[in-house]
């Protein structure tokens, strides 16, 4: 049997009397596209967030590459080689685009405190953040100041600052939204690419077509508790994922 | 050059040295400290001890007293950091007074009455006074600017950028945030100590008044006038509030409640401070140095 990349033992995230994540157990596989889906406030930026230490679970545990990381902080989290996007965008705004990734890209450099020191415009450094710059379409805005970027550019660039590194686990939550059709198409390409090089790709997505085109598997989750798991064609006949899906989205838009 | 002259240049100098260290905590790692005058205080009160009663001179005790400073930085700082941002301006408020009333009601520090006797510098056999000593500072300015140039084309300095622009998203890029913002505490605390031994070596007497709370509010003003995470701000807020009560006599004692105000004033309405960007002074300047350039 294969080993899971990631996976989640009956993880629970509470906030007082709300319990936003209850008891989730999923896995994930090296090199899937897994999709994550449900209603607003179902839970699914709380588990992205207990997952990379953002939030310590109330209970269960988290286990990546079979070691336990709940309890670890986001920083070292991330150095076990898992990066995310953030749903509501988290730019470096007074940085250029270019010094957002070279951000990220610091990850590289721990361990070797002379390079902690080093100059962060180093001309490998530059080339290997022009790259990832190219791949997302903000090559001509590397100068830019981020906090400038219209929000299509921002998601964008949450993406590029975690495709920077050579993450095994990539998170993105809701990269999709508020991105044009066409940007939309050049996005799932990207994020096939990704999957390509051999990295494994957790996506939170709004968009039942993108999700249903993208992931080989997804897990529904509702209330907090994952009510449903499985490959997208059966996804799309659950009944209960209907009626908490799409029936909850519809009184949301009525509202 | 009048003596006058020089008195105020040099205190303005050796301000400027600390206020850079401020900029490195408030402005490059934005972690706020209204205590700044503590630590200001420690590189003061340790380069008196080690000259007046371990026989130290001025260099020979300037390594240890940069190391204590930084040191009692980290200390109090490791605390301080963990807590919230707004806690941290009533924590550093707190330490500020701790540290002052420590100089004040503890005899080895000279309990009220200070410490006087504090040598003069002597460089190549020559004891520095008047305008020799302004230019010793000069040159530890020039050296404290040197560093906070070299600190932001480091990745270490975007580091400290990314956790004060968005400390959720650097942390879950690797970054430790309070291993950063240590690090601006201890290079900014280490700058206040070496201004603070200057000081010391200046008045040859100091006691616990001189690094009270009001003087921590006067060096945040001098930064938030200049402009925080600017190089040149320090150095320019410093100056100005160096000057102007010189040149208008009635401000001396009102020093406080200007700076005061004057802080207020600009962050409600030029957060930037003078040279940051889109003030109005670069706003005016702009089309003059474009045009100088072209
Ligand atoms: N920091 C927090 N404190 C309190 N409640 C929170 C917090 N973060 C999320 N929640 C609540 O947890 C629930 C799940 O939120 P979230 O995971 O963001 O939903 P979504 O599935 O839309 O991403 C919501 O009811 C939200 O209000
Ligand atoms: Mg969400």
């Amino acid at each position: 049997m294969i080993q899971p990349l990631l996976s989640t033992k009956g993880v629970s995230k509470c906030f007082g009397g709300l319990k936003a994540v209850d008891g989730v157990d999923f896995d994930v596989f090296p090199g899937e596209i897994l999709g994550i889906l449900g209603p607003n406030g179902a839970g699914k930026t709380v588990l992205f967030n207990l997952i990379s230490g953002i939030y310590q679970p109330t209970a269960g545990k988290v286990y990546f590459h079979n070691d336990r990381i709940d309890g670890l902080p986001p920083h070292l989290v991330a150095r076990k080689g898992i990066g995310r996007t953030f749903q509501i965008v988290r730019p470096f705004a007074t940085l250029t685009v270019l010094q957002n990734l070279l951000v990220a890209r610091g990850i590289t450099r721990y361990g070797h405190l002379s390079k902690v020191w080093g100059s962060w415009g180093s001309q490998s450094e530059i080339k290997a953040a022009m790259e990832v710059l190219e791949k997302v379409g903000l090559t001509e805005l590397a100068h830019r100041k981020a906090g400038l970027l219209p929000l299509g550019n921002l998601r964008r660039l949450e993406i590029a600052r975690a495709l920077v590194v050579g993450h095994t686990l990539l998170l993105l939550d809701e990269s999709f939204s508020g991105l044009r059709h066409e940007e939309i198409l050049h996005l799932e390409a990207l994020i096939q690419k990704i999957r390509g090089d051999g990295r494994t790709v957790i996506l939170i997505e709004h968009n039942m077509r993108v999700a249903m085109g993208l992931c080989e598997r997804i897990v529904v989750l509702d209330h907090g508790q994952k009510i449903a798991e499985g490959p997208p064609s059966i996804i799309q006949q659950n009944e209960q994922v209907i009626e908490a899906y799409l029936g909850r989205k519809g009184i949301t838009y009525a509202a | 050059m009048s003596s006058y002259v020089i008195t105020i240049g040099t205190i303005i100098v050796i301000q400027a040295i600390a206020v850079c260290g401020l900029n490195v905590i408030v402005g490059y790692a934005g972690q706020i400290s209204l205590g700044h005058a503590a630590f200001f205080g420690i590189g003061a009160y340790s380069a008196a001890i080690l000259t007046t009663k371990a026989g130290f001179s001025f260099w020979t005790a300037l390594p240890l007293v940069i190391g204590m400073s930084g040191f009692i930085g980290l200390l109090l700082g490791l605390p301080s950091i963990r807590v919230r941002e707004d806690f941290l301006a009533i924590t550093t408020i707190g330490i500020n007074f701790i540290v002052e009333a420590v100089f004040r009601y503890v005899q080895f520090f000279g309990g009220a009455l200070g410490i006087g006797g504090i040598p003069r510098i002597v460089l190549f056999g020559i004891k520095l006074k008047g305008i020799t000593f302004f230019l010793l500072c000069l040159g530890f300015l020039i050296v404290v600017l040197f560093i906070c140039w070299w600190f932001t084309r480091s990745w270490a300095s975007l580091a400290c950028y990314a956790i004060r622009e968005e400390e959720t998203a650097a942390s879950t890029m690797g970054i430790s945030p309070v291993r950063f913002k240590l690090l601006a505490f201890v290079i900014g605390t280490a700058m206040a100590g070496l201004g603070g031994s200057l000081y010391a070596h200046y008045m040859q007497f100091i006691s616990a008044g001189d690094f009270s709370f009001p003087v921590s509010v006067a060096f945040l003003s001098m930064l938030v006038l200049g402009g925080m995470g600017t190089l040149w701000g320090p150095v320019v807020g410093t100056l100005i509030l160096g000057v102007l009560p010189e040149v208008f006599r009635p401000l001396v004692d009102y020093r406080i409640f200007f700076y005061t105000l004057l802080l207020l004033l600009m962050i409600r309405f030029q957060p930037g401070g003078i040279l940051g960007e889109g003030s109005v002074v670069r706003r005016i300047l702009a089309p003059i140095l474009k045009g100088g350039r072209a």
